[in-house]
């Protein structure tokens, strides 16, 4: 008995081994390609600088206006000017590189059909492409929610933000649902815990304004439309060739421009 | 009608202003020799008739070797298409579609003025804005001699508006031209323009950059343009004009557009307007007439500014020092009847956004939308003020000195913005 469980255990110990002694050239190859493709787009993000400072890039992109669409993409990453943002693409394409080359080097170290590469290997493409979906989606809440913000406090509205953490929340559960679906975790619980949850944030803003909120709504627009010639809004001038124009009343005396 | 010349040596090691004494005598009809071509903008039927009745008022009779060239692109008007005027000389040109807001003059029209004073080989131009037709000829002959047979190469208007109109250009667009450039004209955006030969070459050559990639509504910054070059700038006294007014715009893009705009031509020439140092004399306050109607109700606009302060907070906080933080709270606690922004607050606030805009801190939409609550509660402020008696242009003179004076807190935050800032 005591044989046949001393052979259990090293056929065991050897299996286990075995797959370590497999696993680990592969893991390293991953290791290897990340930290050189990491190191190589270094260099090459710190020669693209040095190229981009001496050219000037920056002052050429603000004066040449056509860039002006391409200049409001940094707008997404503030405090970053174009040249920075070009060396950072640089150097984070090259680690997304090295990501997939050290991916691509741990398939090969694997004849296929083992179970780590089975278990791990979609996990570790999916994570990066997890990761990805994780910093856009934080990046879109942040900017809407202030987008919303700021645009609800100037429309006066005195629930600017609840709107914007509606907002925010929106974005940020669906994009944790996208990662999970994309991680493959959870399976239809969370396509479904997410179909609840944003179904009834939907119905309970709708119905809050529809329903609850009706007299504030309705009291809001009727404010703006009272205040309009002093905030935000301004006055419609009187329509041209209108020979008695209706006499303005002190707001409508108020230009901005 | 005075006009004021005034140019900044830019050009120099040391920067210092050049100011050439107000000139009361000058003449109003003109008499110099040379080709003058009157650019106007799109006009509907009537105010392009009533713009160039005023043009042949203003120019009775073409003596003294002087030729009026008058550019417009509605050729399809009787007025155009017949010879009714027969003292101007009308030239149709084709321009590209109005402009959305139609409210100030822009890059292309900077471009046809040039192009068409080139072809016709004129010596000076004037480009007549949106609702053109409100300007008298007196006006209009005040202009012409400003910028005809002189040393001027930009020639701006000074109109006698209300208090309470061209708040934005009181407010920002004056004192920040006056402090940084060293220009004189209390409307840096006028709508109507004098401009040399030279000078109308400069703007076009600023202004192909945005036509050739198709931004013919960009507005341009003709003041800061000569004071770079170093060209004699000059003021005019036109007495009262109409001002072009948004139809349905909100305030919130408008002032992100003409801020927004001013702030990154401030950045493109950095380096010119931090060697200027320029104190302005005082200049003759205008006597303005008091709204008839009494002043506007400024409620709203506190409404909107403590609205602000309450949900807005985190945001200011990117941009703003703590000290400005400070006081925007103990204005957020004042109440309505001594709602009082001191003239230090607000010009911290407008550098502070000028220099957020160039570090992109946020998302430039973002700051100019945070700053439209700023700006109402500048004017709530300088409304309450007037209603107190305090004349409101003595007060925007007083704003811009505190631009000039705080100019330092800028140019050094702009060299080192990573300092400590309390």
């Amino acid at each position: 008995m005591w044989q046949q469980v001393n052979s259990a255990l090293s056929q065991s110990a050897h299996r286990v081994l075995f797959k370590l002694a497999s696993f680990f050239p592969g893991l390293v190859a991953l290791l290897v390609a990340i930290l050189l493709l990491t190191l190589i787009g270094f260099g090459l993000a710190a020669l693209m600088r040095r190229i981009l400072v001496a050219v000037k890039f920056d002052e050429r992109l603000a004066r040449n206006q056509a860039a002006a669409a391409i200049s409001n993409i940094q707008e997404w990453s503030p405090s970053h000017s174009p040249t920075v943002l070009v060396t950072r693409f640089v150097f984070w394409g090259c680690a997304f590189l090295g990501v997939i080359i050290g991916i691509s080097a741990f398939d090969a170290a694997y004849s296929g059909g083992t179970d780590i590469s089975v278990f791990l290997l979609p996990y570790l493409t999916h994570s990066v492409g997890a990761i990805l979906i994780l910093l856009l989606g934080n990046l879109i809440a942040r900017f809407l929610s202030r987008s919303v913000l700021i645009g609800a406090v100037n429309a006066r509205l005195q629930y600017a933000r609840f709107l914007s953490h509606g907002i925010k929340w929106l974005v940020l559960v669906l994009t944790a649902a996208m990662v999970l679906d994309h991680l493959q975790i959870g399976g239809t619980v969370v396509d479904l815990a997410f179909g609840i949850l944003f179904g009834g944030i939907v119905l309970t803003l709708s119905l809050a304004i529809g329903l609850g909120s009706r007299d504030l709504v309705s009291r809001s627009i009727e404010k703006n439309s009272d205040l309009v010639g002093d905030g935000p809004s301004i006055v419609e001038p009187p329509p041209p060739g209108s020979d008695s124009p209706r006499p303005p009343t002190p707001i409508d005396t108020l230009r901005h421009f | 009608m005075a006009s004021t010349p005034s140019n900044v040596a830019a050009n120099s090691e040391t920067p210092a202003p050049i100011l050439v004494p107000d000139r009361p005598d000058a003449a109003i009809a003109p008499s110099a020799q040379g080709t003058l071509l009157i650019s106007l903008t799109t006009l509907p039927p009537e105010a392009l008739e009533a713009t160039l009745t005023n043009l042949a008022l203003a120019f009775p009779a073409q003596s003294d070797g002087l030729t009026v060239l008058v550019a417009t692109p509605d050729s399809s008007h009787p007025a155009v298409a017949g010879e009714s005027f027969s003292n101007l000389r009308l030239l149709p040109y084709s321009a590209p579609a109005p402009a959305l807001s139609n409210l100030f003059l822009t890059a292309a029209d900077y471009l046809n003025t040039f192009k068409m004073a080139q072809e016709h080989q004129a010596t000076d131009c004037l480009i007549l804005g949106p609702e053109s037709q409100s300007l008298t000829p007196e006006s209009i002959r005040a202009m012409a001699a400003a910028i005809l047979g002189t040393e001027t190469d930009l020639l701006v208007p000074r109109y006698d508006l209300g208090p309470h109109e061209g708040l934005v250009n009181s407010a920002i667009l004056y004192p920040i031209s006056r402090a940084l450039y060293g220009a004189r004209p209390r409307f840096p955006l006028a709508i109507d323009l004098g401009l040399s030969l030279r000078m109308a070459e400069r703007l076009a050559t600023v202004a192909q950059s945005y036509t050739a990639s198709g931004q013919s509504e960009s507005i341009l910054w003709p003041v800061s343009e000569a004071a770079i070059a170093n060209y004699v700038i000059a003021e005019v006294e036109i007495g009262s004009r109409q001002l072009p007014q948004p139809a349905s715009i909100d305030l919130n893009a408008l002032l992100a557009q003409i801020a927004g705009s001013l702030f990154l031509d401030i950045n493109t020439k950095a380096t010119f307007w931090q060697r200027v140092r320029t104190i302005q004399p005082k200049r003759k306050l205008l006597q303005q007439r008091g709204p008839a109607e009494g002043w506007p109700d400024v409620s709203p606009m506190l409404t909107s500014f403590r609205l602000a302060y309450i949900n807005l907070q985190e945001i200011w906080a990117l941009v703003l020092p703590p000290n400005t933080l400070l006081g925007l709270k103990h204005l957020s606690l004042m109440p309505p009847a001594s709602f009082r922004m001191s003239d230090a607050l607000w010009t911290r606030i407008v550098y502070d956004f000028i220099l957020a805009h160039r570090l992109r801190t946020i998302n430039r939409g973002h700051l100019m939308g945070a700053l439209t609550p700023l700006y109402l509660a500048w004017v709530a402020s300088h409304i309450i003020l007037a209603d107190a008696g305090t004349p409101p242009e003595l007060h925007i003179e007083e704003l811009a000195a505190t631009f000039e004076n705080d100019k330092a807190y800028l140019v050094s935050r702009w060299r080192w913005p990573d300092r400590f800032n309390p």
